[in-house]
């Protein structure tokens, strides 16, 4: 294999995350569509969109709400960094937590009901998604004996085999964190709640521009982390993360939108549960 | 020779410059003799770091002098606890005082092996310079605080000659219980402590005031008779010294230090003292949660640590602690007083602190020390920044706080910075907080609430940060005026916060590494566990640094790019009041929308504090018997019970 240099890579990853998520976006809005009888935009409109709101004229509440959009997107191309070069899964949570946090720092820094009760249930949604997250950590340490994400490969097996139900709840965790219903409570991609747009609401032009790019690399993560609990066969990798991304997009067309507290009773019973018993289940 | 002038210079020093500045009557004479006393304790500070370590013992007359100085302090105690009438303190302290004379009389001697009285090692020079760098600038800000607080403050408040000397004093006494080896010294100066916090939190004298310092006090005497009752067993155990304990091992002495320690740091289910003593004016909470007092406790645990490893003491130690954090952590999440969530968030800390110390492990060993350091400058600026918000707008509910990053720009920034600090990256507190998870994989319960802990304080934090900085545009901001003294004591802790923050990986590596390398030199390590430490020298933080950092200058550029055209007012469903009638000289006042009847109101929504579902006054006494069946459970593990 070919010695690639560090920074090559932080710069291939910086420029195709986004790329690459920003093309599933499609695919999911493509598949929605389908779902509900639509024909649907084409499959590069995630491209359009974006471009289209770049060239916007900026138009502010506060100027703080901008540093949070940028740190909003700076800790999350962190998080790809971080991942990519095979670091300290921890500090790859850590790094994603932040990323959240600006976004909510944003929407609460203004004066507006929607986007601090947006802030709110996004507060929330990381209670209830978190702990699922460091147990996944956690399971991902006691099966290879160590935390750092390079590690994974060395393992010459798919962690899929001793970590499945730990898949399973990361699987529920990623749609919260892709605001896929049942939980698109703190803000949502159809303009179909009490919230309005929720978090969001008060950003647009380039700086929401700037959100939406920060959720392709979302989209990234997420998918990369599915396909990483398949790693000696990249087609079945990908397979995996598709299929965990399909099921993602099935059960937002098939639910409907809930309540917050039933999102963090359901987490911390359910999913939680599901992850606890498959670190039982492997605790040496 | 040089040994003994860094001690007295260090322990001496602040509390003869407290005298001299108590004497004097005049306010500028006064606070010329604070500021010199301030510098001074500075000065010392950086000689010992200068002078290194050394172990010192003055001679022969010192045990007679120590023993004298632990009875006048007990003395003290019993002699307040009759002038305020309280039965408990009194049954305490001449149980105390009965001990202390029993172990002079009956204790065995030493059997002629002489350990030092004095050590300033690399723990004691952590402590010595977090004491002498952070004190005197809170100190000093006290110094600005105070005049204000003259204003205002009831006509039962003690004077300001008290008050200054007793601040001073604090620092002298600290730093002689950092320095302390000789256990009848550490006792002394451990009773000083108590006496001081007590004095300084009943300082306005109303009602209040003077129930929470008489609980200060009953809690803290506990406290010393535990220290007394594990000194009493040492030294009949043939050892007074704290060194000469460690070689010993004797575990149940250790676990009395400890139970000390723990009411000193205000652990659950000792915590109500410290939740009380925010009604001393601020700088006594800066003083108490950041360079003094409670770091005593902390002080106590990790100083006795590495001689109890593999013990079950060390276990229960660990989970004690990682419940306090996660418990305090969870109450703080309902708080709306500023204060109070602070001293909750300074108690989850030391939590933290008492966890790490237990879990037995180098890498926690150093995040602990760690989370000293960081938690001393950010918290003691925290409070001074709440202290100061509190003159400017008469509250301190955060809800109240909305809109300051206008009227005190510079407060609100600083504050902002130390509330950041104990967040995000790459400040030094989430560094210890990932080390302390990493190093309890092999503790699954520690680690749990560990991890709880830590989501519940991004919970409060955030909210807290959001509201401070919700503000409406503003095409420009004028520095709100304020004493020099407390200006320029934000600004030095400030400049501390970052210089701190942005060396945290320099701290650790070359100061940290070291001194647990040396601290675990002796004793046996897991090999894995030793990895675990030696790993994180090849984590990359550096992203954390550059990214953020490129899109701050982005984001500050563009920021300043907007101009008053670009602003809009919030989507209030159509209802918004006209642009007219909400702009006045180009600042926009406020976000009202018309309702029924075409009234004005203005657009608001409070923080979530989930008081519907949480009800304080009923989880305490639960979290409160939890943590005292582990401590319970520690003494029932040593075989003591």
């Amino acid at each position: 294999m070919v010695d690639v240099p560090q920074w090559l890579i932080i710069i291939l990853a910086l420029v195709y995350a986004p790329i690459i998520g920003l093309f599933l976006m499609g695919i999911e809005r493509k598949l929605s569509a389908r779902f509900q009888g639509r024909i649907g935009p084409p499959l590069f409109q995630p491209y359009y969109d974006l471009m289209k709101l770049f060239s916007k004229e900026a138009l502010v509440l506060n100027r703080v709400q901008i540093l949070y959009a940028y740190l909003h997107l700076a800790f999350m191309m962190v998080t790809v960094v971080l991942l990519v070069l095979g670091q300290d899964l921890l500090l790859v949570l850590f790094a994603h937590a932040f990323s959240t946090i600006c976004l909510i720092l944003g929407g609460m820094c203004v004066r507006s009901p929607y986007s601090r009760i947006g802030s709110h249930r996004k507060i929330m949604q990381m209670v209830a998604y978190e702990p699922i997250m460091i147990l996944m950590v956690i399971g991902i340490y006691i099966n290879q004996g160590s935390f750092m994400g390079r590690d994974v490969f060395l393992l010459g097996k798919p962690m899929l085999l001793t970590l499945p139900l730990i898949f399973v709840a990361f699987v529920v965790a990623g749609m919260i964190k892709l605001d896929k219903s049942p939980f698109d409570v703190a803000t949502s991609h159809h303009a179909h709640q009490e919230l309005v747009k929720g978090i969001t609401i008060e950003y647009s032009g380039p700086f929401l521009g700037i959100i939406e790019l920060t959720f392709a690399y979302e989209v990234f993560v997420i998918f990369g982390v599915m396909a990483c609990f398949w790693t000696t066969n990249l087609w079945a990798g990908l397979g995996l993360a598709l299929a965990g991304y399909g099921t993602m997009i099935l059960v937002d067309n098939l639910t409907a939108r809930l309540t917050t507290n039933w999102m963090v009773r359901y987490m911390w019973s359910i999913p939680l549960v599901l992850a606890l018993s498959n670190l039982i289940w492997i605790y040496k | 020779m040089n040994k003994a002038i860094i001690v007295t210079a260090l322990v001496a020093g602040p509390v003869l410059w407290g005298v001299v500045a108590g004497l004097s009557k005049p306010a500028k004479m006064r606070n010329a003799f604070v500021i010199l006393g301030s510098f001074f304790t500075i000065i010392a500070g950086l000689l010992a770091l200068k002078g290194g370590r050394f172990t010192f013992s003055p001679g022969p007359w010192e045990a007679g002098l120590s023993f004298a100085l632990e009875l006048a302090t007990i003395l003290a105690i019993l002699g307040v606890a009759i002038r305020i009438r309280s039965r408990p303190i009194l049954y305490l302290a001449a149980l105390q005082l009965a001990v202390a004379l029993a172990g002079h009389i009956i204790g065995t001697g030493t059997g002629g092996v002489l350990e030092p009285v004095f050590i300033l090692d690399a723990l004691s020079m952590v402590l010595v310079l977090v004491i002498s760098l952070v004190g005197p600038v809170i100190v000093l800000f006290a110094i600005g605080y105070m005049e204000q607080h003259a204003h205002h403050a009831p006509p039962t408040a003690a004077g300001e000659r008290r008050f200054f000397f007793i601040m001073l004093a604090f620092l002298g006494a600290m730093n002689g219980l950092v320095l302390a080896n000789s256990l009848q010294w550490l006792a002394s100066f451990w009773e000083i402590t108590t006496l001081c916090s007590f004095f300084l939190i009943g300082y306005d004298g109303t009602d209040e005031s003077r129930a929470n310092a008489q609980r200060a006090l009953l809690i803290n005497t506990f406290g010393g008779l535990a220290l007394t009752v594990g000194s009493f067993w040492c030294i009949t155990h043939g050892t007074d010294t704290l060194t000469g304990l460690k070689a010993a091992q004797l575990v149940i002495p250790m676990a009395f230090l400890c139970l000390a320690a723990l009411t000193k740091s205000a652990q659950v289910p000792f915590q109500s003292w410290l939740l009380g003593a925010m009604v001393a004016p601020t700088p006594v909470s800066a003083l108490l949660h950041s360079a003094t007092m409670v770091k005593a406790g902390s002080y106590l645990v990790l100083r006795l640590a590495p001689a109890f490893r593999g013990t079950d003491l060390m276990v229960v130690l660990a989970l004690t602690g990682a419940f306090t954090f996660a418990a305090a952590s969870f109450l703080a999440i309902v708080q709306s007083n500023a204060k109070k969530v602070l001293a909750y968030s300074t108690i989850s800390n030391l939590g933290l602190i008492v966890a790490c110390a237990g879990i037995d492990s180098p890498l926690a060993y150093a995040a602990a020390v760690m989370i000293l350091i960081y938690h001393a400058v950010s918290k003691g600026l925290l409070f001074l920044c709440v202290g100061t918000i509190e003159q400017s707008i008469g509250s301190r509910d955060i809800e109240d706080m909305g809109g300051i990053m206008y009227k005190m720009p510079f407060t609100t920034v600083v504050a902002l910075l130390g509330m950041v600090s104990m967040l995000l990256p790459p400040f030094g507190m989430l560094l210890s907080k990932w080390m302390a998870i990493e190093a309890s994989i092999n503790m699954p319960v520690v680690m749990f609430l560990i991890v709880v802990g830590s989501a519940f304080s991004v919970l409060f934090w955030a909210k807290w940060l959001g509201r401070i900085q919700t503000v409406s545009f503003h095409p420009r901001y004028t520095l709100e005026p304020l004493s020099p003294f407390m200006r320029a004591s934000l600004f030095i802790l400030a400049v501390g916060v970052l210089v701190l923050g942005f060396g945290s990986i320099i701290l650790y590596r070359d100061i940290l590494r070291p001194m647990v390398t040396g601290i675990f030199q002796r004793i046996p390590v897991g090999v894995s566990e030793w990895s675990i430490f030696r790993a994180d020298s090849e984590f990359a933080f550096w992203p954390f640094i550059v990214i953020p950092g490129v899109f701050l200058i982005l984001a500050i550029i563009s920021s300043l790019r907007i101009r008053r055209e670009q602003v809009r007012l919030p989507y209030l469903a159509g209802e918004n009041v006209d642009m007219k009638d909400w702009s006045v000289d180009g600042d926009v006042l406020s976000y009202s929308f018309r309702t029924f009847r075409d009234r004005f109101e203005p657009a608001w929504s409070s923080s979530q504090y989930m008081r519907s579902s949480v009800n304080e006054a009923k989880i305490v006494p639960w979290l409160n018997m939890v943590a005292f069946l582990l401590i319970l459970a520690m003494f029932g593990k040593i075989h003591l019970l």
